[in-house]
């Protein structure tokens, strides 16, 4: 059975991206635009592994790991964001991977493979 | 009962004692939306004119680091010349706008030898053996100087330079810092200078260096405040500038693998060209936000360049779909800005506006006179309006409330009005649309 993937990601051409390079690994990406959104998808079902923006119009990204850990402590996280500083605030340090953003989707795709045991 | 006066008068009183006259003209300096040159050069209007303290001719020295500089210098360069410049502060209902004016134009006429040469004297601020004219700067003392010829404590170049024999050296202190000199004589006609023009020059002197001080540590603290602003700048176009790039890499990269679809490549190169406008785009309005520096202010008719912009193709087709009232004045007073600067915050505001609103509803834009020296452009829209915390943040760069914006126009917007002496005002309540007004300095327009 193919693992599931949330990517949260408010830019709509990166959400297509990710939805079709993801897809061709062999993974059932879910890609929403917002946090609200995100968090709409969990209550509605389970996922192996959640990817997510940080700046996003309302609710951001860490606001957003801090309300999935308070729900649900096991999927594993990676943040994708354009911001290399973000990796000094320490509320990003919840999650299990920081991957900036690049053109070349290997170190994202690298790490889901590392976090999903693949 | 009560009088209400206005701070800055827009005209000199035409009656008042030439001290009176003199210290008003030289205290608005600190008020005044114009450059420290245009002050400066005021500054040395007020000590030469007729209605001045009256010397004849005022130079400037200014200290910048451990060096004093010749500057500037202001005044006939014979008894023809000095009619026509000291006429300026004997013209009925003249004031501070008037003579920067007169002095810009003076000086863009005036670039002569004199001014060339005199920026050529450059001497230590702090020697104590330094010869006049630097000695007085450098003991923080008036000088009086006669019989300059027969002195050996002037400096030969300098009185070269003047080709005087009195001169008075008024060393501009601030703090008990030295941050310039002004030389001044009586070479037109030759009148002695008595004890009350210097002890009036020194008041002048104190006021003029407290003034230059004033504005150098405002220029500080408008560059600290660039530093912080670029800072988060970079941050933010890291963002900006990625988010693109990430897309255009990655459909790249779909495309150049065998056998793509016909119709997923169309899609994945009309993302790519998207993108690199986007990309365009952000670059322009960076670069337009980073201009070093706006145009200097002056007086012109709104009403042309208002037109002009409610007139454009672009306005005109994001006005498709809404309602856009507009309500000018009949006659319009001239304001004070750089009119490129103008249109561009006007767009701006009409821009914010359709944004904010649903279609279907209201923009109004309102150029009216609140009264005899300001004049007001409103921009009312019907939009979702401002929460209070939004309020507080939207002169903030890159603070946005829509999805796309770069959070730039609004900061734009407060840097023009804050270089023409004008201001801005939010009105707004959830829900309830929002009212912006630019408050611009005006007056009426001088008939051809």
């Amino acid at each position: 059975m193919k693992k599931k993937i949330l990517v949260v990601e408010d830019e709509r051409t990166l959400c297509l991206l990710y939805e079709e390079e993801l897809s061709k690994e062999g993974y059932d990406i879910t890609a929403v635009t917002d946090a609200e959104a995100a968090l709409a998808k969990l209550a509605q079902g389970s996922f192996d592994l959640i990817i997510t923006d940080i700046r996003m119009p309302g609710k951001n990204g860490i606001e957003l790991i801090t309300q999935i850990m308070g729900l649900r402590k096991d999927i594993p996280i990676i943040i994708n964001s354009a911001y290399q500083s973000y990796k000094e605030d320490f509320m990003t340090w919840a999650a299990d991977a920081y991957v900036v953003k690049s053109s070349s989707l290997d170190e994202l795709k690298s790490k889901i493979k590392q976090l999903l045991g693949d | 009962m009560i009088e209400k006066y206005s701070i800055l008068s827009p005209d000199f009183e035409r009656d008042a004692p030439r001290e009176l006259m003199l210290l008003s003209i030289i205290s608005q300096s600190f008020f005044q939306p114009f450059s420290l040159e245009d002050n400066l050069l005021v500054i040395l209007t007020a000590l030469t004119s007729g209605s001045g303290v009256g010397f004849n001719r005022a130079m400037l020295f200014l200290k910048q680091g451990d060096r004093l500089r010749g500057e500037m210098w202001l005044g006939p360069r014979s008894a023809e010349e000095a009619g026509l410049i000291w006429e300026v502060l004997s013209t009925p209902g003249i004031g501070y706008v008037e003579i920067v004016e007169h002095n810009r134009a003076l000086v863009s006429k005036n670039e002569d030898t004199l001014s060339a040469r005199l920026k050529g004297l450059v001497y230590a601020a702090d020697d104590e053996n330094a010869l006049i004219p630097a000695y007085a700067a450098c003991r923080k003392e008036i000088l009086l100087v006669s019989g300059a010829s027969s002195e050996p404590l002037v400096d030969r170049r300098f009185l070269n330079l003047i080709g005087v024999e009195q001169f008075l050296c008024i060393p501009l202190l601030a703090r008990d810092d030295v941050v310039g000199e002004i030389i001044l004589d009586n070479a037109i006609t030759r009148t002695p200078i008595t004890p009350a023009d210097i002890k009036l020059a020194g008041i002048c002197g104190l006021l003029a260096g407290n003034y230059i001080y004033s504005s150098t540590l405002h220029r500080k603290l408008l560059d600290v405040e660039k530093m912080a602003a670029m800072g988060e700048m970079a941050m933010f176009v890291t963002h900006q500038l990625r988010n693109p790039i990430v897309a255009i890499g990655g459909f790249t990269d779909q495309l150049l693998k065998p056998d793509v679809a016909d119709d997923k490549k169309l899609r994945n190169l009309t993302i790519i060209r998207d993108e690199i406008r986007r990309l365009e785009d952000i670059i322009y309005q960076m670069g337009h936000f980073l201009k070093v520096s706006l145009k200097e202010p002056v007086y012109f008719d709104p009403g042309p360049v208002l037109s002009g912009v409610l007139d454009s193709p672009d306005i005109q087709n994001k006005a498709h779909g809404y309602v856009l009232n507009v309500k000018l004045d009949p006659c319009l007073p001239d304001i004070l800005c750089d009119p490129t600067s103008f249109g561009e915050v006007v767009r701006n505001l009409l821009d914010n506006a359709f944004d904010a609103t649903p279609a279907g509803g209201a923009v109004s834009v309102r150029g009216y006179r609140k009264n005899p020296t300001a004049f007001v452009v409103s921009v009312r829209d019907t939009g979702r309006g401002l929460t209070n915390p939004d309020k507080e943040q939207l002169f903030q760069p890159f603070f946005t409330t829509k999805e796309k914006g770069m959070g730039l126009g609004l900061p734009f917007t407060k840097r023009v009005m804050d270089t023409c002496g004008g201001k801005i005002e939010v009105q707004s309540r959830v829900g309830r649309g929002a009212l912006f007004k630019l408050i611009f300095l005006c007056r009426e327009r001088e008939m051809p």
